[in-house]
């Protein structure tokens, strides 16, 4: 101990220089350190720029570390050690530094992508592999560097690992457009787990996963449909947001097909006509005011019934087929009292003493019913996106089934639609909307058009909320 | 043809609404006589339906039933006795017709749960339903609004031993102690004589009957067969002729199990002597292409018939957007709606009226054909026909007027 007290005191000039460089590298460092935290800091809130936060809080502690390497530089060079050993001290801090400058880079790097690319919320597989990456190249270089420092040969290094990196990207060039897509994908932030997707090729569903290639989401009928992010990044993509409110019962969508059955009755003139309407089934009013909707209905929209239609071709009775045709079919509840308002109207009409036309042999009116076959289809609806792609699918027949056949001949009151939007959805709006309509009004594709519109808007307005 | 094929024409929910129906029959073994694989509508229908129901997944199979040259002149004269033609038939003939029905109730294999027996001629197979029991339906393709009495006495003996009897339009419904289903026949838009064609093979076959694409076609094709008047065509396009320029296509061929075709030839051919506007074609069975061309090829398509069972070739002509006058008998006003998908007429002078009125009009004519194109998509193609004989086919285990699945 003594002799280390004597060795300082008689030397103590050439350790005083060292010492004070480092000291004073050490107050620079701690000062700049501050100063430079702070500006940073100033700016980021100024600018509003998150990243100068970012930088200033990863960069503040290296700072000092990189004034003491080189306080410690200056005061090995300045010293009076052998060469030999100022080497050794200028290989280990340079070593230091490459490390200190690696972990720097790979922290920056890290936060800064997650803020760009991630916004700051969980990480998807496609920025985690990108950092990974990016972490790895700069493991890479500080390694090399360091081997460099230290003296062996990285030549050979590199040629390796050019060739590995050539090999590699020649593999993955395919899936590249795809991993690049997704890369864009997330920086849009475009499209997130649970919202509902539709594509302009048609594949349409929740959004369940979002890999480094692709996007996978679940349609309605259950099947998981993946789909590249290069297509993704091709194809016009409506994105309807996260699931809307889910429905007590699910909407089952049935259809119905008919049968036409000849019931061998017929009628030649306006008497005979309404003595076989007083007695013939429902089922055969039914067909005769309605039938023209599914087998005519690209002529016109408001749809002339059977008897309309043939007092006037067949009889041709103009005054009758127009007071006829003017019943407005939705204002009845049951085809009873349909068919009580047919019968009034003739028969006013004949006790009014008209002529009574007949028609001409094979033009008579064959009085036909309808048998209804009801099915079920694949198509079920939890809630009202569901229900509207659904809408966009389903045959006329489906549509007429739960339009018009639900309401009058299975007497329900109103149409299915309306009950299972204010029943199951509480959408008691909706559903009132829907129910004034008058369907007659429309062909069913333009009423079918009519309620898509009217289910868009709703949605609409739930996604303002 | 394949099922999905249709798909771009009738939409993806017709096909999957075929799909449903056609999973409810599984098991089922659905058994078409009738009494010839080729000639005429029946045979043309049931060789592009067959298929399809298979592909459905419905176990369709058919059959024919024998018979003499006599036999089938007897079945040819009930035929047009129940059309309402007068003919004179003798006990003799119906001796036939019953000797050949028995020798056929005896060999034939009758193995489906549902027996779909098309027309008269193998009606009497009904008999075996007795022991067999199963499903029976009868289709009658036949026009019987007016039927010879003596001749639909005799044939309603068997008709009511049938669960069902199908008829193509309302005004042949019958007083029946049995169900009576309406199912209109149908064309298949992908066939031969339905699909569309390129300018060139139309033209090529009007060079090689030397048909004059330059000016208004006028064309009928139907059998050469009274019932179908084409001695009527040629009077009312000499009408036409006298105040319009254009020419006459009258295109047709036989059945095998149609005598008199020859007859009516020689009649027309008779009739058309002389008249370098008029050319009458002689077309054998494998035809369709050609018939196709022509009707493509047409200005204005008659179908003038006096009697008719639907006339399939009103719809062939309405699927290419033709503008169609036909008579207004049988099932034609089913497809052509008067002023709306066509013009109905009534006589010669009224199909010639028809005639010149389209010829006169272009832009109407052709909203007519468009009009007609649209009525046949919705109601008169193949797929509509499937589903409407897998309903039946569902309701005869299924009585009532609602039928939940």
């Amino acid at each position: 101990m003594g002799q280390w007290f004597t060795h300082i005191a008689q030397n103590w000039s050439n350790l005083a220089v060292p010492l004070i460089l480092l000291l004073a590298s050490l107050v620079i460092g701690l000062s700049t350190r501050r100063f430079a935290y702070l500006v940073l800091i100033r700016w980021a809130r100024r600018k509003k720029r998150e990243e100068g936060k970012i930088v200033a809080r990863i960069v503040k502690t290296p700072l000092l570390i990189w004034w003491l390497l080189l306080g410690s530089y200056l005061a090995v060079q300045v010293s009076e050690l052998s060469s030999q050993w100022t080497a050794l001290a200028g290989q280990a801090l340079g070593s230091i530094l490459v490390i200190s400058l690696a972990f720097t880079g790979i922290a920056l790097a890290t936060r800064l992508l997650q803020f760009y690319l991630g916004g700051g919320r969980a990480v998807s597989q496609t920025i985690s592999l990108v950092v990974n990456v990016i972490q790895g190249t700069i493991l890479l270089i500080a390694l090399l560097l360091l081997l460099n420092i230290w003296g062996v040969p990285t030549i050979p290094i590199i040629v390796i690992l050019g060739a590995v990196i050539l090999a590699i990207a020649l593999a993955v060039r395919g899936i590249a457009p795809d991993f690049l897509s997704g890369l864009q994908l997330n920086t849009e932030s475009k499209i997130k787990l649970g919202d509902y997707i539709k594509l302009d090729s048609g594949e349409e569903g929740y959004v369940t996963e979002i890999t480094w290639r692709s996007t996978q989401i679940e349609a309605a009928e259950g099947n998981t449909i993946i789909i590249p992010h290069s297509k993704l990044m091709r194809s016009a993509v409506t994105n309807y947001g996260r699931p809307p409110k889910q429905a007590k019962e699910p909407f089952h969508f049935r259809t119905r097909l008919h049968l036409k059955e000849l019931t061998g009755l017929k009628a030649s003139n306006l008497r005979e006509l309404v003595d076989r309407l007083k007695k013939v089934p429902d089922s055969v009013v039914y067909y005769h005011t309605h039938h023209f909707l599914e087998e005519h209905h690209y002529l016109t929209p408001e749809p002339p019934n059977d008897f309309s239609g043939w007092v006037s071709d067949v009889l041709g009775d103009e005054v009758l087929e127009e007071r006829l045709a003017s019943i407005d079919t939705f204002e009845f509840p049951t085809i009873g009292a349909l068919r009580a308002r047919v019968i009034g109207v003739i028969e006013e009409h004949l006790a009014k003493g008209q002529d009574l036309r007949t028609a001409p042999e094979g033009q008579e009116f064959y009085f036909i019913k309808s048998v209804s076959v009801i099915l079920p289809t694949p198509y079920v609806a939890h809630d009202l996106r569901e229900f509207l792609e659904v809408l966009r699918k389903i045959t006329i027949h489906s549509l007429y089934f739960h339009i018009f056949e639900a309401k009058l001949r299975l007497q329900r009151g109103l149409n299915d639609f309306s009950i299972w939007l204010e029943d199951s959805l509480e959408e008691k709006e909706l559903a009132e909307e829907i129910a004034r309509l008058d369907p007659y009004t429309y062909t069913l594709e333009t009423l079918r058009a009519k309620l898509i519109e009217l289910a868009e808007e709703r949605l609409a307005e739930e996604r303002l909320r | 043809m394949r099922i999905q094929d249709y798909e771009p024409i009738v939409g993806r929910g017709t096909i999957e609404e075929l799909r449903l129906l056609a999973a409810r029959l599984t098991g089922k073994v659905i058994q078409n006589v009738n009494s010839t694989f080729v000639g005429g509508g029946v045979a043309e229908i049931l060789s592009h339906m067959v298929p399809l129901f298979t592909q459905l997944g419905v176990d369709a199979r058919w059959n024919i039933i024998t018979g003499s040259e006599e036999f089938f002149q007897v079945t040819k004269k009930f035929h047009n006795a129940l059309h309402g033609r007068a003919e004179k038939i003798s006990s003799q003939d119906f001796a036939v017709f019953l000797e050949t029905s028995e020798r056929n109730i005896k060999e034939s294999a009758l193995y489906g749960d549902i027996l779909f027996i098309h027309d008269p001629q193998p009606i009497a197979l009904v008999r075996r339903k007795k022991d067999l029991g199963r499903k029976w339906v009868w289709r009658c393709h036949i026009d019987v609004s007016r039927p010879n009495k003596e001749i639909w006495d005799f044939l309603w003996d068997f008709v009511i031993q049938y669960d069902v009897a199908v008829f193509s339009a309302p005004s042949f419904a019958q007083q029946l102690p049995i169900r009576q289903v309406l199912i209109s026949p149908s064309i298949d838009p992908l066939s031969d004589k339905n699909r569309e064609l390129p300018a060139e093979t139309i033209n090529s076959v009007l060079n090689k009957y030397e048909i004059d694409s330059e000016r208004p076609i006028i064309t009928q094709v139907s059998r050469f067969d009274y019932l179908k008047d084409p001695v009527g065509v040629i009077q009312a396009f000499e009408l036409v002729r006298k105040a319009m320029d254009c020419q006459l296509v009258l295109a047709g061929g036989t059945a095998s199990d149609d005598p008199e075709s020859e007859k009516v030839l020689a009649e027309v051919k008779e009739k058309a002597e002389g008249n370098p506007d008029i050319h009458i074609l002689l077309l054998p069975h494998n035809s369709a292409l050609e018939i196709n061309a022509l009707q493509w090829a047409s200005t204005v398509v008659v179908q003038k018939s006096l009697k008719e069972g639907f006339a399939l070739t009103v719809s062939e002509a309405l699927w290419k957007a033709k503008p169609v006058v036909a008579s207004a008998v049988g099932g034609i006003p089913l497809q052509v709606k008067h002023k709306f998908t066509g013009l109905l007429s009534h006589g010669v002078e009224g199909t010639a009226y028809a005639i010149k009125q389209l010829l006169s009009n272009p832009q109407y004519a052709r909203w007519l054909g468009e009009n007609g194109r649209e009525h046949v998509r919705r109601n008169f193609l193949i797929t509509r026909h499937l589903k409407d004989y897998l309903l039946l086919f569902i309701s005869l285990d299924h009585p009532g007027e609602v039928i939940y699945l």
